[in-house]
């Protein structure tokens, strides 16, 4: 591409149309300039553009798309071509610095990151002369020019601020460092004095400002790693001004703006920053100045008002404070009971006041204000690092603190009694402060578990929260109503049970209040109480306790989820999930027509699944109802498969993909349930359940497998009669698991259930196919969790079609195999199965080849017989570990990650753990001795021969112990 | 983006914990580029200004006396023809003028006496032992063009003073004798190359037989300090062979009481220690180990700066060779130096502790029955930033080496909370070190089964949010660290979710038909 008039009007041509709305104009005009991107002279042809053409729209759009060509291609990627060409590269690095400065601010800001994404790559060594250029601007006397070069300087060193240090970082730190710092410092001077002289000149002030903000960014990137000699060096006259900044006030730059944060706010606010950063890390050098900035920030903040523009400032200086506060060396700066009680009064009460965007989000945003307020989302807020300045006074100053604080409280208090109408707000206000003060240690799952002795919780409870709770009218006051709820929530571990107990009742009034955030909170506090636990492990809370409530408890929940707002109110169903698990039986009359309304909500949010947790806790609920009911009467499982089946036969159709784990379990749940014998209903479902696409979803693994499984519980027979033809799907379902490290386990579940279940007969003409899909997959890839289960399989196996089928499969597969298998894995990795049942399982296996397999008494395999054995005694003799705890309640399903169509596991639709051998073999000790003692007395003399000869002294000794247990002998 | 876990590279550079036994130890620092000021409390590399203790009486020219002198100052062309002449009268005044020049206190003219080719001459003055006056002054003058830039130094080499020099130090005059151990110290200062030239040049026999039971202190200060110049610097190291010529005179020095002695011969210690652990291996064999834990407390601070580096250095070696610095007794000496009013000896003190902390179980109990936890935990959380960085590796080394019992009493301790207050640190290595630490203890709370209730305790501690703010890191491995601990240990176990053909409804189930040899 050449440099020439016509390429120009053509890229014009194409730029211009790249803007244009329509797409069908649009795209292929993006995909022309993609498309000759990698001609030489590209760049230099936008470049030119950007700096000649006549059309301010067009110069801009140059911009843009050379920022965006060079973010594509500057980077050269080992092994791929280099992507512009050297004369290009060398021309862009001699121009654009000049460029960006004598561009409009538009394009000088495209041009700006188009410099620090190419010193990202070249800078220092393959762009030597950067710097210099860009230090030599400073003394060009323009200050939108020296802006330019300020804001080039800030992107390519802010990575300081976050990169670990290396040698090579720090070389470019150091090279920066000794052609920038001083500069840098002399401008810093130089602006500071031109603020003077042009102290009155509003528009000369704001460029001035903006440099200063640049240049105490750059301080704080250039200071960060470590403190450089220069820095230290100069640090007089740079904290000396730091410090006249942050005293600084100039009327004229004051905004009228209450949202965005001015100059003067951004400048302080970055010095702070400044503060903080040396206070922390280079305390030594910095304590001189400390306690002047300790002073200047604090009479900054008392003299900031209460807008929003100045949230940062304000966040920041108090952070500054809190973190100084509580070094023990610095404590005396704050010791003094007049500075105490200032800091407390002009400082942290101000900046716990509700303000009026609290009070708009409270009522417009609800979700947003419950992030903030509950969830801890508050990081920058006023209030937040208010409350972190008084646990940092506290570290030191807890009981002075707490007195001055006390009296607060109370005028607060007794300004609202006087009119609460005009000063409710002061009752928050105090409410606030009492809980930051008493807060020490804070969960989610248990609240504030430490409190601030010095405070008296249940005194405060009983005067001043109870009140409102009690209050008749619960759309009065909401926010000192949400106030009064969350306060039982978060002290609920710290207050008497009998307080508690008294407050469910009032709670339950406020889950009709017209406010969000409070019937919300009523929802949520109500949850927390009822997974409190009490002595003996059960709830603290009993169903006993409820019964009364009951009625209105579930009413008031279903009917909160019809507020507006609250449709799909997560807190809300989590409560009502909750409820059914705390009340269980209880509910059972309800569920009829719970049952309704939770199915016809399914049915809604499937439409269009959007809340995650919201819909997680409906499946809860259903699973629970389902559980409950069915467990003292099993038979009324029909009428729920009534209910749910024409939603979930919907969902399945609509392929809603979010939901389909959960039906799966759901099902799972359902068919359990059933006597042996499975439903037409379900048997028209199971060919689709074998589809492919379905198994392509991992989410979907672990549910389908476990339906699957209740298939073959339910109905093994009835699907070798009646899905005979489908036997190679589920097959094949079988070796698509197993062909995954991730899901072989899956595959394993499935393979045991099909030989547990199906009838042999339907499975004969298969087996050997298994066993070798197994085989070549073991040669493949033999990892510890294959082989446990592939153990487990085999020695299922053989239970169940015995050890002369099992040796005879594996020797028509190949000669020796059988022997090759035990002596290679069953021998050495038996011990490596885990769990109760899977371990029995092994042990009657073994058992059964060691005494029932004529092939181990007379060929070549007699010689493993002794070590599979003492194998067998080694699974015995290890430690038992493996117990699932049926601890349905208090399963924790906090954060339950829904967001991705993942395995969401439903608690309450949890199984029970499955022994196929079951009563069968009670002991299998035991059940060794006997079998040892059958074929002994069937080869008399053998079975002790070979023990005395070959067993070891340890091995034997227990398995003496199991004879004497059994009372049989070997003869 | 080679964003190599930085952790491990400085935890494969301590003893033990890289398992590669190439690169076992937490190398000094000091190796990389620096931003901040040299290190007030390291040794000077060159001296224009000490004091020669064996001045005769009627020359006692200390460096104060010189403004007071009687030799006015000439201006250079006056000195070079006076130097230049031939009357050894006119040459001693010339030389001495120089000398006066070249020991002003701001900016001596050090390169024009070079550009005025008087070098030559000083040296050829070197030799002439009947003139000791002017042997004096020459020695004087070019000790001091030697104290100055290494151009500076390699003019002065290069016009051949160092085998003159190495002469003079037999000289009967031991005010001669002790300018050249001052010249020769401040050469080899420069740098490894020229004290390994001085070494061939077989300096250190020479300097050794000053040595002698009547050696005025001050002569002895002098020697020390260029002794331990003749260890300093690495890449390379002085070889082994002069080292341990230099060693049983170190030794026999660290046992005097001068502190100046004291001190160089500290410094020295702790340049041979700076290495690898044959290197280390050869100070441990002297036996001096004892001393130098002593040394640790002595009441000046030039004395335990240096004894402390040199221990510091040998923990950082091998278990056997810490051990011997146990042994000693550096447990009981460490506490007080962690809490030593200057921040440099504490950060010093907690490092030597890191480093024992990466040791074997067995000495990680030693510092749980020595009651190093508690200063530990205190400097973790109160020290200032240097001292609690090293503090950050210690529990980190601490954690990630120690059994499960000991890893619960380091959290009794009180760790856990320092560890957690740190997350707000503004170093992105630091606050993965303590990412680190924090997994470290929740993988020994898995082996207790009580990773639920760590859970809950980092929570109260206020450490979830911290950690959770840790994920909006612009450190990339940062916040990597900060969401697998967050994934891991606050999520709530998220459950994981031989090729078959499809077709549209169904697997198609079959094995392969190729029949092949099994064998596992």
């Amino acid at each position: 591409m050449e440099l020439n008039d016509a390429n120009l009007q053509t890229l014009t041509e194409f730029l211009r149309k790249t803007l244009d709305p329509d797409p069908a104009v649009r795209r292929p005009a993006e995909k022309f300039l993609e498309s000759v991107e990698g001609n030489q002279n590209y760049p230099l042809l936008l470049l030119t553009l950007l700096e000649k053409s006549q059309d301010n729209v067009i110069r801009v759009c140059a911009a843009v798309t050379f920022k965006n060509y060079i973010k594509r291609n500057w980077r050269i990627v080992e092994d791929e071509p280099n992507k512009i060409s050297d004369p290009d590269r060398t021309a862009i690095k001699a121009n654009i610095v000049n460029l960006m400065l004598s561009s409009p601010e538009q394009i000088q800001k495209q041009l700006s990151d188009a410099i620090s994404i190419i010193g990202r790559e070249d800078f220092p060594q393959k762009w030597p002369d950067l710097l210099t250029e860009m230090v030599t601007r400073f003394r060009s006397g323009d200050f939108h020019i020296i802006n330019g070069v300020l804001r080039t300087a800030h992107s390519l060193f802010k990575r300081y601020r976050h990169e670990f240090k290396s040698n090579e970082l720090w070389t470019e730190i150091k090279l920066v460092l000794d052609t920038f710092a001083l500069p840098l410092t002399e401008l810093f001077k130089a602006t500071i004095e031109l603020c003077q002289t042009h102290a009155a000149d509003v528009n000369a002030l704001k460029v001035l400002f903006s440099s200063l903000t640049l240049i105490s960014k750059l301080f704080y990137s250039l200071n960060f790693q470590d403190l450089p000699e220069f820095f230290e060096d100069n640090m007089e006259t740079w904290m000396t001004n730091f410090h006249g900044l942050l005293t600084l006030d100039n009327k004229l730059l004051q905004t009228d703006d209450e949202e965005e944060a001015g100059l003067i706010e951004l400048l302080k606010s970055q010095i702070c920053d400044n503060a903080a950063l040396y206070a922390q890390k280079y305390d030594e050098e910095f304590q001189p100045y400390l306690p002047r900035f300790v002073t200047a920030i604090w009479n900054l903040l008392v003299s900031t008002g209460q807008e929003v523009k100045y949230d940062l400032l304000v966040s920041n200086a108090i952070q500054f404070l809190a973190s100084v506060c509580e070094r023990p060396h610095y404590k005396h700066l704050f010791e003094d009971q007049n500075t105490l009680t200032s800091i407390c009064e002009k400082v942290i009460v101000p900046n716990m006041e509700f303000r009026s965007a609290d009070e708009e989000a409270f009522e417009d945003n609800s979700e947003e204000y419950i992030r903030r307020d509950l969830e801890g989302s508050d990081i920058d807020t006023r209030r937040r690092a208010a409350c972190d300045l008084v646990r940092g006074l506290c570290k030191f100053f807890e009981g002075p603190v707490t007195a001055i604080f006390s009296g607060y409280v109370n005028s607060m208090l007794s300004e609202y009694a006087k009119n609460p109408g005009e000063n409710w707000k002061h009752k928050d206000a105090a409410i606030y402060l009492v809980t930051s003060l008493a807060s020490k240690a804070q969960t989610q799952k248990h609240g504030i578990t430490q409190a601030n002795e010095l405070v008296n919780l249940t005194e405060f409870f009983v005067n001043h929260i109870l009140p409102d709770l009690k209050s008749p009218n619960v759309n009065e006051f909401p926010v000192l109503k949400a106030d009064a709820i969350k306060y039982v929530m978060i002290f609920r571990s710290q207050l008497p049970k009998e307080q508690l107990l008294e407050a469910v009742p009032l709670l339950l009034t406020h889950l009709q209040a017209e406010s969000t955030v409070e019937h919300t909170y009523a929802a949520h506090a109500l949850e927390r109480l009822f997974t409190m636990r009490g002595p003996n492990n059960t709830t603290l809370i009993t169903p006993a306790e409820m019964a009364p409530f009951t009625e209105q408890l579930l009413n008031n929940l279903f009917k909160a989820l019809a507020l507006p707002g609250s449709a799909e109110n997560e807190y809300i169903m989590k409560a009502i999930m909750r409820s059914f698990s705390l009340l269980q039986e209880a509910i059972v009359p309800y569920v009829p027509t719970l049952i309704g309304q939770l199915t016809h909500k399914l049915l809604l949010v499937s439409k269009n699944p959007s809340k995650p947790h919201f819909n997680h806790y409906l499946f809860e609920s259903l699973c629970l109802s389902v559980r409950i009911t069915c467990k003292s009467n099993p038979t009324t499982v029909t009428s729920f498969e009534e209910a749910l089946f024409p939603v979930i036969t919907e969902i399945l159709q609509n392929d809603v993909q979010e939901f389909l784990p959960y039906v799966f379990q759901v099902m799972s749940l359902l068919l359990e349930i059933h006597d042996n014998s499975i439903p037409s209903t379900y048997m028209a479902l199971f060919p689709h359940l074998l589809q492919p696409v379905l198994w392509e979803r991992t989410g979907n693994i672990p549910p389908l497998v476990r339906l699957l499984q209740a298939y073959l519980e339910k109905g093994g027979a009835a699907i070798a009669t009646a899905a005979a033809d489908k036997i190679p799907g589920l097959l094949g379902v079988f070796q698509k698991l197993i062909a995954s490290k991730a899901n072989d386990h899956q595959g394993f579940y499935l393979l045991n259930s099909i030989i547990e279940h199906m009838p042999p007969e339907s499975i004969i003409q298969y087996r050997k196919q298994i066993f070798i899909l197994l085989f070549q997959r073991l040669q493949s890839s033999k990892t510890t969790k294959f082989i446990k289960s592939f153990l487990v399989f085999v020695n299922l196996y053989c239970v169940k079609y015995g050890a002369i089928a099992l040796q005879e499969v594996f020797d028509c597969i190949q000669p020796k195999m059988f022997g090759m298998v035990l002596e290679k894995i069953v021998i050495p990795e038996v011990q490596k199965v885990s769990g109760a049942v899977e371990k029995k399982i092994c042990a009657v296996g073994i058992t059964k080849i060691l005494t029932e397999c004529p092939a181990m008494m007379d060929t070549e395999y007699t010689k493993l017989w002794i070590p599979l054995l003492q194998a067998l005694i080694g699974l015995f003799e290890l430690p038992e570990d493996d117990s699932i705890p049926d601890d349905e309640h208090f399963i924790d399903i906090e954060d339950t990650p829904g967001y991705q169509t993942a395995f969401s596991q439903l608690a309450f639709a949890g199984k029970k753990e499955h022994d196929p051998i079951g009563d069968a073999v009670g002991n299998p000790k035991i059940l060794l001795a006997q079998s040892l003692h059958k074929l002994s007395t069937a080869c008399p003399g053998r079975v002790p021969s070979m023990l005395s000869t070959s067993l070891n002294a340890e091995a034997l000794q227990f398995l003496q112990g199991y004879l004497q247990a059994a009372t049989v002998q070997l003869v | 983006m080679p964003t190599k876990n930085v952790t491990e590279e400085r935890l494969s550079k301590f003893k033990n914990k890289g398992k590669d036994p190439t690169k076992l130890r937490d190398k000094r620092i000091t190796e990389c580029v620096e931003l901040r000021k040299a290190h007030k409390d390291e040794n000077f590399l060159k001296r224009r200004h000490i004091t020669l203790s064996s001045l005769p009486d009627e020359e006692a020219l200390s460096p104060d006396y010189l403004s007071n002198d009687l030799v006015k100052f000439l201006s250079i062309e006056e000195i070079i023809k006076l130097v230049n002449s031939d009357s050894r009268e006119s040459q001693t005044r010339g030389c001495q003028a120089a000398r006066k020049l070249l020991s002003q206190e701001r900016n001596p003219p050090l390169k024009e006496i070079i550009d005025a080719g008087l070098l030559s001459r000083f040296v050829s003055f070197l030799s002439m032992d009947d003139e000791p006056t002017l042997q004096f002054e020459a020695a004087w003058a070019l000790t001091n063009i030697a104290s100055g830039t290494s151009w500076h130094t390699q003019q002065v080499v290069e016009h051949g003073a160092v085998p003159a020099f190495i002469s003079l130090l037999a000289s009967p005059m031991l005010h001669i004798s002790e300018q050249a151990v001052w010249a020769l110290g401040n050469i080899a200062g420069d740098g490894s190359a020229y004290r390994d030239v001085l070494i061939e040049c077989n300096v250190i026999p020479a300097l050794l037989a000053r040595i002698c039971p009547d050696t005025p202190v001050g002569y002895l200060r002098n020697l020390t300090w260029t002794l331990s110049n003749l260890c300093r610097n690495k890449n390379p190291f002085p070889p082994l062979s002069a080292v341990l010529q230099m060693l049983p005179s170190l030794i026999q020095l660290l046992h005097l009481s001068d502190k100046d002695i004291l001190s160089d011969a500290c410094w020295a210690i702790s340049y041979l220690t700076d290495g690898d652990n044959d290197r280390i291996d050869v100070v441990v064999k002297t036996g001096i180990v004892p001393r130098l834990v002593e040394l640790m407390s002595h009441a000046e601070l030039g004395v335990l700066t240096p004894a402390l580096r040199s221990i510091g250095n040998i923990v950082s070696g091998s278990d056997l060779q810490t051990q011997t610095v146990i042994d000693a007794g550096v447990l009981n000496a460490l506490p007080k130096l962690m809490r030593y009013p200057k921040a440099s000896v504490q950060k010093e003190a907690v490092w030597a502790l890191s480093n024992i902390a990466a040791g074997p179980c067995k000495q990680i109990q030693q510092l749980i029955t020595c009651g190093l936890l508690p200063p530990l935990v205190d400097r973790l959380k109160n020290g200032d930033f240097k001292t609690q960085r090293e503090a950050v590796w210690a529990v980190t080394n601490f954690t990630s080496g120690g059994t499960v019992e000991q890893v619960v009493h380091l959290v009794q301790c009180g760790a856990l909370e320092a560890i957690i207050n740190l997350l707000q640190v503004k170093d992105a290595k630091v606050l993965l070190v303590l990412l680190d630490a924090i997994n470290n203890i929740f993988m020994a709370a898995e082996k207790l089964g009580e990773t639920d209730k760590l859970s809950l305790l980092v929570e109260e501690l206020g450490g979830l949010d911290r950690i959770e703010m840790l994920q909006s890191h612009d450190n990339e491995t940062v916040y990597q660290a900060a969401h697998k601990l967050i994934e891991k240990y606050f999520g709530d176990g998220e459950l994981d979710g031989v090729k078959v053909e499809a077709s549209d409804d169904a697997f198609v189930f079959q094995s392969p038909d190729v029949t092949r040899t099994f064998s596992f």
